[in-house]
């Protein structure tokens, strides 16, 4: 018992190291392409409220959700091994 | 200078081929001949044995240890052991150690038997004598000859998404130091000569 608590919670904070490094790198490649787009397009107004903007759509974006595959994808793999390995 | 440089490489390379070799599963075709178990006392090969079985005690020094005893094709022995990897290091999950055991119990085929039964054992580990240290067998199955094909999707599938994840992780680093990293420094730097 007190090796699978080991490995929930050693598993645990070793993917929230990994969501939240993947979760400034994803916002930092979303704001250079908002930059961008921003020249793209002429240039309209205030360049910080454009990125803002854009920053906030990502926010409720299902891309940013999908980062939580990070969580959701070790787990489900853990479940494979085991039925492949002990039931199949 | 260069050759700290190249050992060092050459050293760090080795370590993680090593790694995978050791902790990627591998197969064999074999011949069971007997399977056994027996008191095990690790001691300098700890580092090769897996954990007590799942649920026991696992701070015992000494514990029975499942072996399979077996031939290849080209009649040299392989033992392997069968052990519970738990939820510990490397992520097998195995826990079904018992009926490993009794499967491999049912697949007996001894050299003065007119047909042998030959057995693919899917395992992880080394075999070495000098350290005393076995393999340990993670699943099997019966098949037709020693001669079956056996393509070893799960490590293709495995090195090749490490190898992109590494890659990828490289070039974004390496990136990032060209272009935050060492101008810091340079500017930090600036007129030491």
């Amino acid at each position: 018992m007190l090796q699978l608590l080991r490995l929930v919670i050693f598993g645990f904070l070793f993917l929230t190291a990994v969501y939240v490094v993947v979760s400034l790198w994803s916002r930092s490649v979303r704001k250079r392409k908002l930059r961008r787009e921003w020249e793209e397009i002429g240039r309209p107004g205030d360049r910080d409220a454009y990125v803002r903007a854009g920053m906030e759509d990502y926010d409720h974006s299902l891309r940013r959700k999908a980062l939580l595959l990070v969580y959701i994808v070790p787990v489900l793999a853990v479940l494979t091994i085991i039925y492949v390995v002990n039931f199949m | 200078m260069v050759y700290v440089k190249w050992g060092f490489w050459g050293l760090f390379w080795l370590i993680v081929l090593a790694f995978l070799h050791y902790t990627l599963p591998q197969h064999d075709v074999v011949r069971i001949t007997d399977t056994y178990e027996k008191r095990v006392d690790p001691g300098d090969n700890a580092l090769f044995w897996a954990n007590a079985d799942t649920g026991g005690d696992p701070n015992r020094a000494t514990r029975d240890v499942f072996f399979i005893q077996t031939f290849q094709a080209d009649d040299d022995p392989m033992i392997y052991r069968n052990e519970d990897t738990g939820w510990g290091w490397p992520p097998y999950f195995k826990f079904d150690t018992s009926n490993l055991q009794a499967e491999a119990a049912d697949l007996i085929s001894k050299k003065s038997e007119g047909a042998p039964q030959w057995v693919a054992i899917r395992h992880y580990g080394w075999r070495n004598e000098f350290l005393s240290i076995y393999p340990n067998a993670i699943s099997l199955w019966a098949v037709e000859s020693p001669d079956v094909r056996i393509i070893p999707w799960f490590n293709i599938i495995f090195l090749t998404v490490l190898a992109a994840l590494v890659w990828g992780i490289w070039v974004r680093w390496k990136r990032f130091r060209e272009n935050r990293i060492d101008p810091a420094i340079d500017d930090l730097t600036d007129g030491w000569g």
